[in-house]
């Protein structure tokens, strides 16, 4: 058994926190504001690698796709724990085209996504209708992915935190800024022993640079969303411009942009205006109505796009899990066993190499 | 410095034209397309948002001015090419129109029948049009015959980084042809621009190799010097290969 503190109270924290403890460790989460206040509980929940994932097949769509193929079994997991129930909806999505000039992009993932066992049909604009009546006329085609699925993310991190507590991990909020002493954790109240510290700082983790004495380009990218009340849809809707996710609270989430804003998690007119507008567009009921909620988060972006998880070379005991920008919330379990796997010395049941938190050490 | 391109009597000041697509995030975007120093952008017109350009999911982030060149990639035929094309000069974006026109969804080869009747129909209309094409010098030379403002031979497959394949083809193409030739896709790194470029192409266009590096903006950064060094190192003229070696230092009689 070891004695593990982790830096960031986020999806990725939590969920490190909730593995771990389950293998029998003794954890301390330590979150310098509020668990899940941040990108956390700002996200809309997508579990689609299949739809937002176009490009060639990587280790990233492999990491993406085991952590889908967790969630049924994890999400139940946190419900037990917690005693928390929150929404997870294996509702599929339609990825939506306008133009015939989308459908060989469209063949070609799916040509390829095939081989790994992915189970999609291309729809005609009739069936398209069929499955979703609200839709704008104008769609000519779409990729259908049966198996991606969204989660109500806040009721989702809510659970965890619960799930935590209830196992008997210690969770210290609003501890302010910590730093490391000689491999411990500490805060401006106290010092926590550590066996091996989890940084999962998210967009802040480039803070800690110095402290680690290593490279992480890392950095915030604004993600303005908003939320209609409206007729339900039956699925998860993409475009080229973004995506539309109905929730079983009567919402239709509309997203997201992606801004370069520093820090700052206020909305903006141009931001919202433009998701109202393109939202209008793909869904014409929502026409005449106007967001009842707006809001922003700040997601964690790299440099290559990549997340980075593993252990930092220069200091030992320590752990990095940050980095995951759009997909927080869907590598959230597959995060958490590859943390406890290092933690416990078991081999990675996946290739994790692209990942190494070490990969920029040389080139800056 | 070295004497600067034009494009339809456009001057333009670098020599690369950089693709929008697939980069990690609109930060490292924006900080490669500045190291760059790109002025020509490229990006599929089936991807923007037509009707509020400026509202668009990648192109909203980029500060201008650029010379766009939006292309027409998905079309699998001549009309839709045109089509589409029609489509991007209404919207205002521009009218220059790169033609990407394929069938095989797999290699992504271009089709030289379709994309030669497109080429025609555009530039009689008044586009200036930059078809994408096999690294074949004699439908290179026909699409300069049917209006081609440039020509854009491919070194290999979009995205395979597996950079200029038959190099002989491209320096005859840099050869023969009068209007200028930017060599685009498959390249991988700052050599195979380096290479293109003393083949005496007169640019080239990147994507994949800038926006997938581990650091895009560092590799913007390479191959902008890439381009000078190759530009001068072709007009400056390589030696002559030969079998044996030739002392560097002559012998002192």
């Amino acid at each position: 058994m070891a004695r593990i503190t982790i830096i960031g109270g986020g999806v990725i924290g939590l969920s490190i926190a909730f593995e771990c403890r389950k293998r029998g460790h003794e954890i301390t989460v330590v979150e310098a504001q509020r668990c899940g206040g941040q990108a956390s509980g700002a996200a809309a929940g997508m579990l689609a690698p299949y739809s937002e994932i176009e490009e060639d097949p990587d280790d990233f769509f492999r990491l993406c796709q085991r952590s889908l193929q967790l969630f049924p079994e994890w999400q139940e997991e946190v419900k037990q724990h917690s005693e928390i129930d929150f929404e997870y909806n294996e509702s599929g999505s339609l990825y939506c085209i306008y133009h015939e000039a989308d459908r060989l992009s469209l063949e070609t993932k799916q040509a390829w996504q095939q081989k790994f066992h992915v189970k999609s049909k291309l729809l005609t604009a009739e069936e398209v209708r069929e499955k979703e009546p609200e839709l704008s006329e104008n769609v000519v085609a779409a990729l259908w992915c049966p198996e991606e699925a969204h989660i109500y993310a806040p009721g989702y991190v809510a659970a965890l935190l619960q799930a935590c507590r209830s196992l008997g991990v210690r969770v210290v909020e609003n501890a302010g800024e910590a730093k490391l002493e000689n491999g411990d954790v500490v805060t401006k109240n106290e010092r926590i022993e550590s066996d091996e510290v989890v940084l999962a700082a998210g967009a802040w983790s480039m803070y800690w640079e110095n402290e680690l004495g290593c490279t992480l380009p890392i950095f915030p990218i604004r993600g303005q969303i908003c939320a209609y009340e409206a007729p339900t849809l039956n699925h998860i809707i993409f475009t080229s411009q973004g995506y539309l996710v109905a929730k079983a609270n009567g919402s239709v989430v509309a997203g997201a942009s992606e801004d370069i804003a520093d820090f700052d998690t206020n909305v903006t007119m141009h931001g919202i205006g433009r998701l109202e507008k393109w939202s209008k567009k793909v869904m014409p009921v929502l026409e005449k109505m106007e967001p009842f909620h707006k809001w922003a988060g700040l997601r964690p972006a790299t440099q290559d796009g990549f997340p980075l998880i593993g252990r930092v070379v220069e200091k030992t005991g320590i752990i990095l899990a940050t980095g995951h920008y759009r997909n927080g919330i869907l590598l959230s379990p597959i995060t958490a066993k590859i943390v406890a796997d290092e933690i416990d010395q078991i081999p990675q049941r996946i290739e994790i190499g692209q990942f190494n938190p070490n990969r920029f050490q040389s080139i800056q | 410095m070295m004497n600067a391109l034009t494009i339809a009597g456009k001057q333009l000041s670098s020599r690369l034209f950089l693709g929008t697509g697939r980069y990690p995030n609109p930060y490292i975007q924006n900080k490669a397309i500045e190291a760059s120093e790109a002025e020509v952008l490229t990006f599929a017109i089936r991807r923007v948002n037509l009707s509020a350009p400026d509202e668009d999911a990648i192109l909203q982030h980029i500060e201008k001015p650029f010379q766009y060149l939006p292309n027409t990639s998905g079309a699998t035929s001549a009309e839709e090419a045109i089509r589409i094309a029609r489509l991007a000069k209404a919207s205002g974006l521009s009218d220059w129109i790169k033609i990407e026109v394929s069938q095989d969804e797999k290699m992504l080869i271009p089709d030289p029948i379709e994309t030669l009747k497109a080429t025609e129909i555009l530039a009689e209309e008044g586009f200036i049009v930059l078809p994408y094409t096999s690294d074949d010098p004699a439908i290179c030379y026909r699409l300069q015959e049917a209006g081609a403002a440039a020509v854009m031979p491919g070194g290999s497959p979009i995205g395979t980084g597996l950079g200029i394949l038959n190099p002989y083809n491209i320096e005859r193409i840099t050869e023969k042809l009068t209007v200028p030739v930017i060599v685009d896709a498959g390249l991988g790194s700052a050599a195979d621009v380096t290479q293109a470029m003393e083949l005496g192409a007169d640019g080239v266009l990147l994507n994949t190799a800038i926006a997938k590096a581990r650091n895009p903006v560092m590799m913007a950064e390479a191959v902008k010097y890439a381009i000078h060094a190759g530009r001068l190192s072709y007009m400056a003229g390589r030696i002559p290969k030969k079998k044996y070696a030739t002392a560097s230092s002559p012998v002192q009689n």
